[in-house]
């Protein structure tokens, strides 16, 4: 199967590159490159790590198919050691003390990180425009919007500045600049994969995900990131994905959600480009079924007022006292709210300010309660819908990636355009994005625990549409 | 507890002011019907079980994770952390 992480792997083994060699190439790639995908370069580790990788390959000693493989992490994870900024300024100084529990993993496979990449601050945007490192922009045409948050990664994955990156997926983040960008990118299912050093933005519905240019390599970085974590009690142990258990499909049926489809809201050639994949799908002999589904303004403020109820909560501990840029006032109030004021961008404490209102007195039976009994009815509906079909398929967003500058001007609109991915977040599915079937691709979505199945459709898809 | 808490004051935000852009999401809530009444089974509670609990143990931290915190402190004086003074209102 195509991996590039093999192709690297055995270039490396056969000694037609040297780690070093590899890993000087990828950071002046990403040294030099103008898309504003970097915040900080971890250039010393990065060499120190593949001189080890280059030693162990001169003295005849295995390395693991992850060892000496450069990628990247979005700005949201601890590093220990590593400027760790959410993109912010509350948080352009701030060291991590220790390191995420995902990216430790890769670490001890022997995967070498190169990059903290740029994002939308605290995870709060789908352009990768709020950010204080400059807007990121799309890999394929740079007026573009790279989408958001994980919009650096997605970048770098698609310029080949790393081999892979991970990003952070709390309503699309992963799944959406995946599709921007024309690569692969996983939503596994919440808690496949510990979310311990993972700045919280929205608890229940954050997710650790990888993003790549091969199915199989979303597989091998899957696997290796997965299990349960006592530093995540959300987390959870999961079976091994091999390869040869995703190359033969057993997808009888599909679903699609007709009002997806049928929204004024979409693009006439995302539309036209969709139906015309479900056509080569029941060509190959698959059953499609219609599905109902929730409108798109119920799933995307079900999801706005729960994430921003969330991240009000989350967000409430950077006040400057022990950590972050601290503005001193008159007193600790003072000192609390200006630090915050002067600290948190526009989209940050427009969000802040929305999650304290909905979960005040006298709004929160209206809008927050409310919000968490939708949220019910809509995993209730997708039980239903895996009742009746193997995987559900949907675009990735209504439209193509709008023009850096665009999405600023109207955040109610920006807010709409994540109709397609929060759902499966609400949800807690397993979703991936391939770069198929429309300008921004396709999602594949199954049943909890199935990311397996999503995989394996994926290698369908591919050979099929 | 009969003092208003304006969003200013909960959010610790200097002129914090709530934005029609998100007003916009609440009034979708505010009326939307749920689909029935039939009691659900609170599918997200991602509940965690008494029997699963990580140990209740003090684990020391790292010599380098507590040197990072230190230097993560936004204001020293003299070997002391410096912190605003508390006040009383």
């Amino acid at each position: 199967m195509e991996s590039q992480i093999k192709k690297i792997h055995q270039q490396l083994v056969s000694k037609q590159i040297t780690c070093t060699a590899l890993v000087q190439e990828k950071l002046d790639l990403l040294k030099q490159n103008t898309y504003n995908s970097v915040n900080s370069l971890l250039d010393s580790t990065a060499l120190d790590l593949a001189a080890k990788v280059d030693a162990k390959i001169a003295n005849n000693e295995k390395i693991g198919l992850l060892e000496g493989i450069p990628f990247g992490i979005k700005d949201v994870y601890m590093v220990q050691g590593t400027y760790t900024t959410a993109s912010s300024d509350l948080l352009k100084k701030y060291k991590s003390p220790y390191t995420a529990t995902a990216i430790q993993k890769l670490l001890d496979a022997g995967a070498i990180p190169l990059v903290k990449e740029n994002c939308d601050s605290f995870g709060h945007g789908s352009s990768s425009e709020n950010t204080v490192f400059g807007a990121v922009k799309n890999a394929v045409n740079p007026e573009l919007v790279a989408g958001g948050s994980s919009g650096g990664s997605a970048v770098n994955v698609a310029k080949e500045y790393t081999a892979f990156s991970i990003g952070g997926d709390t309503g699309g983040s992963i799944r959406q600049p995946a599709g921007y960008n024309n690569i692969y990118g996983l939503k596994p299912t919440y808690g496949k994969i510990s979310r311990y050093g993972l700045m919280a933005y929205a608890s229940s519905t954050d997710c650790v995900g990888p993003l790549a240019k091969s199915i199989e390599d979303i597989r091998i970085v899957l696997n290796v990131m997965s299990g349960k974590d006592v530093k995540d009690q959300t987390s959870y142990n999961s079976k091994e994905i091999n390869e040869n258990d995703i190359l033969k499909n057993n997808v009888k049926t599909v679903g699609y959600f007709k009002n997806f489809i049928e929204s004024e809201a979409i693009d006439a050639s995302v539309k036209a480009d969709f139906l015309a994949s479900i056509e080569k799908i029941k060509a190959a002999g698959i059953e499609v079924k219609e599905l109902d589904f929730f409108k798109s303004d119920i799933l995307v403020s079900t999801y706005y007022t729960l994430a921003m109820a969330e991240t009000a909560s989350n967000l409430s501990r950077l006040d400057g006292t022990n950590y972050g840029d601290r503005i001193e006032g008159e007193n600790l109030k003072d000192t609390y709210s200006i630090t915050r004021s002067k600290n948190f961008s526009e989209e940050s404490k427009r969000r802040i300010v929305g999650g304290n209102q909905v979960l005040s007195q006298g709004f929160s039976d209206e809008i927050y309660l409310k919000g968490l009994e939708l949220r019910d009815h809509i995993s209730a509906n997708f039980n239903k819908d895996f009742s009746e079909v193997d995987v559900i398929l949907s675009p990735v967003t209504p439209s193509a990636p709008p023009k850096i500058g665009d999405s600023l001007k109207d955040p109610h609109a920006m807010y709409l355009s994540d109709a397609y991915t929060v759902g499966f977040s609400l949800g807690q599915l397993p979703t991936l994005t391939v770069p198929q079937g429309t300008v921004t691709g396709l999602q594949i979505t199954a049943a909890k625990n199935n990311d397996e199945l999503v995989l394996k459709f994926a290698n369908f898809l591919k050979e099929t549409i | 507890m009969s003092k208003i808490m304006t969003v200013d004051i909960l959010s610790s935000i200097k002129g914090a002011q709530p934005s029609e852009a998100v007003n916009k999401l609440f009034e979708v809530i505010k009326n939307a019907n749920p689909t029935n009444n039939n009691s659900l089974n609170n599918f997200n509670n991602n509940c965690v079980s008494i029997n699963n609990l990580r140990e209740d143990v003090v684990i020391e931290s790292s010599a380098i994770e507590k040197q990072l915190i230190i230097e993560n402190f936004p204001s020293k004086k003299n070997g002391y952390l410096v912190v605003a003074k508390v006040i009383e209102d």
